[in-house]
């Protein structure tokens, strides 16, 4: 098991420009107590040590065979078969792909390790500018997400948190103050949905926003849009009748459905579940907004 | 009429329909291709054309360039003059012998325009008739002559266009400006605009290609003026300096310039906007905003433009230029002077003339109107690959990383010592030696000269020493490739001792073939120069400083000022025939890194970190320049936030101590680019609103749908 002052993040990526202000640099923490039928990052779901595979970056050389203890890797004349059930996670053979073609999809860093990349970029943060955290959920390490805020806090680093809001409220108190900016996903108003789409029920999440609220927290709402699922007047219903109960959300953002998540299940070893169907038109986004603005939501 | 952006996205229109209509035609070509149909003026009947000197030949082209040359007037053209032979598009004196070009002409300069606008051409005269009465009887005195001739010549192709316009109904306004500009200083921001063009189209006219210089900082006061009295709106203003523009690109014919791929700027007639003038103040005035607004709406690329940022840049017109770069095309590119100005002033220049530098039509600083600018690129790969190993010769072979490294400094030294040597010979008066300096005799050139300080006075031609600066600027080139292949060497020979020296120069003479598993190990392990990994930026860093040494130990030897510089332009493609493969797993001849910028496809963190190992080096030691080509994906530069984040990277840029960025937002091209070549973007990456991926990863369906997405903007 993982030791507690390790953070299991499964990127960090510089240079960000659509996860809050400015530039950010975004650390996505992972494990995710939801199961989003439309998640776009699945591998940050799982707490667990998945091994991504690239098929196209692999040259068929062969090592990740002969190093695997549980015989998960094998080479066949024309493929190369990765049987993940077998696999424990030791990431030998990832240590022995010469080609990249195998990568962890979790690394486990500490505070330390993980601010000096984020401290890098400084000269771009200006005053809007920052960390983002992100996932999976940040909140489903709780601590881990406490000390990585405190610290920017202590170091000046503007901080935001994208979040499915779906965690222990105790913890609330503590990471108001640490936050500037929450980019809170609500992913549908209706609770039967919800259940169904996501796995969990809904009113964990609105309470903790409304809670954040109270305490001062400033949000701004992100609403995926998932044609044929949420697209209804109950979701849009909801959605303005927490804008109206909130007073630091800044705005609402409509975010329309896109099937490229799918596209990450192909290197977890998961059929691709992209679903074509589900993306809106420009029209339909359309109609989205203006419902929305007729309900006085201020949409970014 | 859509003005043409790259990624689609609509260019606002605020100028008039005919303005619009003479853009439209002018790049299309029209202009170009009438050029074309009379590409010279022919001196074959000149009977003893074989006696004449090279300066009374050139004298002679002149004056029926002047007098011969077609004029042309574009229809509601608020400017007048045209460089109209198709000989001086291609870098020519446009005047033929037997078919042959008389002479060749000078470009990488921005003349003195300071002078013309403000003073006339009057003034310049003046000064030429005094220094003919100097000149009188010695040496000199046929340049002294020169000057007077081309003067003339001038007035004769100015009364041409007098004589042509005084008779066309609504050309007035030209007629009028023309009888007082060039040669007497300019009275109003319209007058200002013609004389600058004026002598640009006669420069440009008789072969040269001059670059504007500051354009802001020449027009401003008149604008300001003329706003002030209510002689001129802001619209009729933008009106005629688009036409400045518009005129510009009176060369463009769709064929290219040089057929060996050099990639060099278009006729360098460069453009610079903003920064601080010689006293410190804030240059930024309306003609900035105007400047930005014509080349939004008009996508007009001709006038390679850049920006002078420090750290006191208004927020505001960050976010301007910043909304303009987002058109895409490289429009702007940006200098951060505080670096360039401590650069010059280090080298030896005052901070009274550093703080006036303009470009010499490329990116190479210089200060405008007073330098002569020539740059000596080699490429520092293959000095790495051909003398310090041998060709990868088997029994090559050093004990440490150090060893190797000082055994490539000498060659370094060498490569840098043999342009010194050579432009020397080029340079110095036959039989005399380089610490009692004399210029030697070049093909002559009195027009440009004309409008470069020093020269008339002086009684030399720009490239005789006549200027006030005489720059030769050794480029280091392959920069990036020749870090990298250090570095990798010093990782897996001397550090993780992977393998002997002598077998990497095995795999490399075999040019990876069979050691696919060791080529991928190196490039998935090693992150390279543009990482933002200190130990390969150590690197850099150092063979920059060592490099700028070597060049400053043969400064000061002679009458011309030896500056280190870092370019290749584009001759990553000509140099790529003679490369073999090299350590960090490129296989030989492949098209490796351009300027100070990254190897291709070896940029992993974004550009963030590529500014932040460009910016590790002492870019104050390279007086001359070290550019860095910054290519941005449209997706990352959308919407409010992607304002932002230009925003963001530019003042990063200032105050990490970059010296030049041409931030360029690509095409989804580039994407397609990728799907054919992936092994050229390896780590490409593509963001939708909260997805992420490196393309190359993602399989052929993915791709597509990606590539439409960013095709749809
Ligand atoms: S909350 Fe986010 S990370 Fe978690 S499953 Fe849903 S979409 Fe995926
Ligand atoms: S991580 Fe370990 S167990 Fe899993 S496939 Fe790789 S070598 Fe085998
Ligand atoms: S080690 Fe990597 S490249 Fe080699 S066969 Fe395994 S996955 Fe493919």
């Amino acid at each position: 098991m993982k030791k507690d002052n390790l953070i299991s993040v499964t990127e960090i990526q510089r240079f960000c420009m659509h996860d809050g202000p400015g530039v950010r640099t975004t650390v996505f923490l992972k494990g995710c107590p939801l199961r989003c039928a439309w998640c776009h990052n699945p591998e940050t779901q799982s707490t667990a040590q998945q091994i991504l595979y690239y098929p196209q970056k692999c040259i068929g050389c062969g090592a990740c065979v002969a190093v695997c203890p549980r015989g998960a890797h094998r080479l066949t004349e024309d493929a190369h078969l990765f049987d993940r059930a077998l696999c424990q996670g030791c990431r030998a053979c990832v240590a022995a792909c010469c080609s990249g073609a195998l990568e962890p999809s979790r690394k486990e860093m500490t505070v330390e390790e993980i601010l000096t990349v984020v401290e890098k970029d400084r000269a771009f943060y200006g005053a809007l500018g920052g960390i983002t955290l992100s996932g999976g959920e940040p909140m489903a390490q709780p601590e881990n997400a406490l000390a990585l805020l405190r610290e920017c806090r202590r170091r000046g680093i503007g901080t935001a948190m994208e979040t499915c809001g779906y965690f222990d409220a105790s913890y609330l108190e503590a990471l108001v103050p640490l936050v500037d900016l929450f980019l809170w996903d609500f992913k549908d108003g209706n609770p039967a949905r919800h259940r169904e789409y996501t796995g969990v029920d809904p009113a964990r999440i609105r309470q903790n926003l409304c809670r954040v609220d109270a305490l001062g927290g400033v949000s701004v709402l992100r609403c995926i849009m998932v044609k044929g699922v949420n697209m209804q007047e109950d979701h849009y219903e909801a959605i303005a009748s927490l804008w109206h109960s909130l007073q630091h959300c800044k705005h609402v953002e409509l975010l329309p459905y896109h099937a490229y998540g799918g596209s990450k299940m192909i290197p977890l070893g998961m059929e691709d579940n992209g679903r074509r169907e589900w993306i809106p038109s420009e029209e339909d986004m359309e109609t989205a907004k203006n419902i929305l603005i007729k309900k006085g939501i201020r949409l970014k | 009429m859509t003005f043409y952006a790259p990624n689609g996205r609509v260019r606002p229109v605020r100028l008039s329909e005919s303005t619009r209509q003479f853009a439209w035609d002018s790049l299309n070509q029209k202009y170009g291709q009438d050029a074309l149909k009379t590409m010279a003026i022919s001196m074959d009947d000149l009977e003893n054309y074989e006696s004449m000197t090279k300066l009374e030949r050139y004298d002679e082209a002149i004056y029926r360039i002047a007098t011969q040359a077609p004029i042309r007037i574009c229809p509601d053209e608020k400017l007048s003059g045209a460089a109209t032979l198709g000989m001086a598009i291609n870098h020519r004196v446009p005047a033929t012998y037997g078919g042959k070009t008389v002479t060749y002409s000078i470009s990488h300069l921005t003349i003195d325009f300071e002078t013309v606008v403000k003073y006339g051409v009057n003034h310049i005269r003046a000064k030429a008739e005094a220094a003919l009465q100097t000149h009188l009887g010695t040496e000199r005195e046929p340049f002294a002559r020169s000057c007077i001739h081309c003067l003339n010549c001038l007035d004769l192709w100015h009364q041409r266009y007098l004589d042509a316009l005084s008779s066309m109904p609504g050309y007035e306004a030209n007629y009028r400006n023309l009888q007082r500009v060039p040669h007497q200083p300019a009275s109003n921001f319209y007058e200002a605009v013609q004389s600058i063009w004026f002598i640009f189209a006669f420069n440009r006219l008789c072969g040269n290609w001059p670059g504007v210089g500051r354009l802001d900082y020449l027009l401003g006061d008149y604008l300001e003026k003329d706003l002030r009295d209510g002689t001129v709106t802001l619209d009729e203003a933008r009106e005629i300096l688009a036409h400045f523009f518009i005129k510009g690109c009176e060369w463009i014919t769709g064929n290219s310039n040089f057929q060996n791929g050099s990639g060099d700027a278009q006729h360098y007639q460069n453009i610079l906007l903003c920064g601080i003038d010689e006293n410190g103040k804030e240059v930024t005035n309306q003609v900035t905003y105007l400047a930005l607004d014509v080349l939004e709406e008009l996508g007009i690329s001709d006038y390679p433009t850049s920006v002078r940022l420090n750290a006191n840049t208004d927020p505001k017109l960050l976010r301007r230029l910043a909304e303009v770069m987002r058109y895409g095309g490289g429009i702007l590119a940006v200098y951060g002077e505080d670096t360039v100005i401590d650069s010059l002033t280090k080298y030896g220049y005052s901070l009274t003339e550093a703080r006036k530098f303009a470009n010499d039509g490329c990116w190479e600083v210089q200060v405008p109107g007073k330098t002569f600018f020539a740059y000596i690129p080699f490429d520092s790969l293959r000095v790495l690959q051909e003398k310090t190993l041998k060709g990868y010769a088997p029994d090559r072979a050093f004990d440490s990383f150090e060893d190797l490294y000082a055994a490539y400094l000498v060659n370094v030294q060498e490569a840098v010592e043999a342009i010194y040597r050579d432009r020397t010979s080029k340079l110095l008066k036959p039989n005399f030696r380089e610490h009692e300096w004399q210029w030697g005799e070049q093909k002559p050139c009195t027009v440009i000269s004309l409008f470069e300080g020093g020269c008339i006075e002086s009684g030399h031609s720009y490239v005789e020493g006549g200027p006030v600066y005489n720059v030769l600027s050794p480029h280091i080139g392959g920069l990036a490739d020749a870090v990298n292949s250090l570095y990798v060497i010093k990782k897996l020979v001397f550090d993780e001792k992977k393998l002997s020296f002598a077998e990497l120069m095995t795999v490399l003479t075999n040019n990876w073939e069979g050691n696919e598993p060791l080529r991928q190990y190196v490039i998935k392990t090693y992150p390279l120069y543009g990482n933002d990994n200190d130990e390969v930026d150590a690197i850099y860093a150092r063979l920059l400083n060592d490099f700028s040494a070597f060049c400053r130990q043969l400064d000061g030897r002679c009458d011309y000022k030896f500056p280190a510089g870092v370019s290749t332009f584009g001759r990553q493609l000509e140099w790529a025939p003679f490369r073999m493969a090299s350590p960090h797993g490129r296989r030989a001849h492949e098209v490796l890194a351009g300027n100070t910028s990254p190897t291709p496809g070896s940029d992993r963190e974004g550009a963030t970190a590529i500014i932040r190992s460009y910016c590790k080096a002492d870019l104050v030691n390279l007086p001359t320049g070290a550019a860095l080509d910054l290519k941005l994906l449209p997706s990352s530069v959308e919407g409010e936030d992607g304002l932002d984040a230009l925003v963001a990277l530019l003042q990063g840029f200032v105050a990490l101590g970059g010296f030049f960025m041409q931030p360029d937002v690509v095409d989804a091209s580039v994407l397609r680019e990728a799907q054919e070549h992936p092994e050229d973007y390896q780590n490409l990456s593509v963001r939708v609103s909260g997805w992420n991926a490196r393309f190359v990863t993602l399989c052929k369906e993915w791709q597509d749908m990606v590539i439409d997405q960013h095709e749809k903007g």
